[in-house]
């Protein structure tokens, strides 16, 4: 078991291009993203869907007035059977793929992994390798 | 212990890398120095060292003193918390999913009815 992995799976009675569809768009997202006790409204939603664009859902919990918002990029787009996004403050990455059984029912996998620190970007990459390289060098010395 | 989404981050950082998910199994089986650690692995003592220490700072491993060494303990609790967020995780994908088969529903019963198609 991989502990730094969640996957979830689930057949739906739909399509792949409705459940895209769903998961993609705000007026759809709005409907059962957030949690029973929170409303996500849709002027909260933003999915600008292209490897890049923004993926922001907003949750309200009136009950304690606590607002939960969730900042993401997509990185991969590729509809009816592939959408991937990171969260921009933790790393982690959902990839979702939409397999059509040909039944009329479409299998929805999804996998959520927290990325090790050194990997959340190409700019931290570059500095955490830079960094090893130093306790290489510092390592040899002392030997 | 309520968990704090930093906590957790470092907790998933730390076990994603799969030396120290070894390191981790080994712990399991009970206390180890860092010597008796980085013996079956090709590095030193320095590298395991780090990864102790990332282990450390997330809370899954703790040192002890015995006589002149310094043995590694693994926290079980730690790793309660990794496992309780996946199945925590699981949850809202689940619930989730089952909001969304309701919507589908509601879609489809829309069509049927003869109602203005999908939300724009």
């Amino acid at each position: 078991m991989k502990l730094d992995e969640v996957v979830h799976r689930r057949t739906h009675e739909a399509g792949p291009e409705l459940l895209f569809e769903c998961l993609t768009t705000p007026a759809h997202l709005a409907r059962f993203w957030g949690p029973e006790g929170a409303t996500t409204p849709v002027d909260g939603i933003v999915a600008d869907l292209r490897p890049g664009g923004a993926f922001e859902t907003r949750m309200e919990f009136p009950a304690t007035g606590h607002v939960h918002v969730v900042r993401a990029v997509y990185e991969v787009v590729e509809p009816p059977v592939r959408l991937v996004w990171r969260e921009v403050e933790s790393g982690m990455r959902t990839t979702i793929t939409f397999t059509d059984l040909g039944d009329g029912t479409t299998e929805v996998v999804t996998r959520q992994q927290h990325q090790p620190e050194p990997n959340r970007t190409p700019e931290a990459r570059a500095g955490w390798a830079s960094a090893l390289d130093r306790f290489a060098e510092h390592v040899a010395r002392l030997a | 212990m309520t968990r704090t989404a930093d906590q957790v981050d470092r907790l998933f950082a730390a076990l994603a890398d799969p030396t120290r998910r070894e390191i981790v199994r080994r712990l399991a089986a009970g206390d180890a120095t860092i010597r008796e650690l980085a013996d079956p692995f090709a590095m030193s003592q320095q590298a395991v060292s780090q990864h102790v220490k990332v282990l450390e700072e997330a809370g899954l491993v703790s040192r002890g003193r015995v006589a002149q060494t310094r043995p590694c303990r693994l926290e079980p609790e730690a790793l309660g918390t990794a496992i309780a967020w996946i199945v925590e995780q699981r949850d809202v994908w689940d619930a989730r999913h089952d909001r969304l088969a309701a919507h589908l529903d509601t879609l489809s019963a829309e069509r049927r009815s003869g109602r203005s198609g999908r939300p724009r």
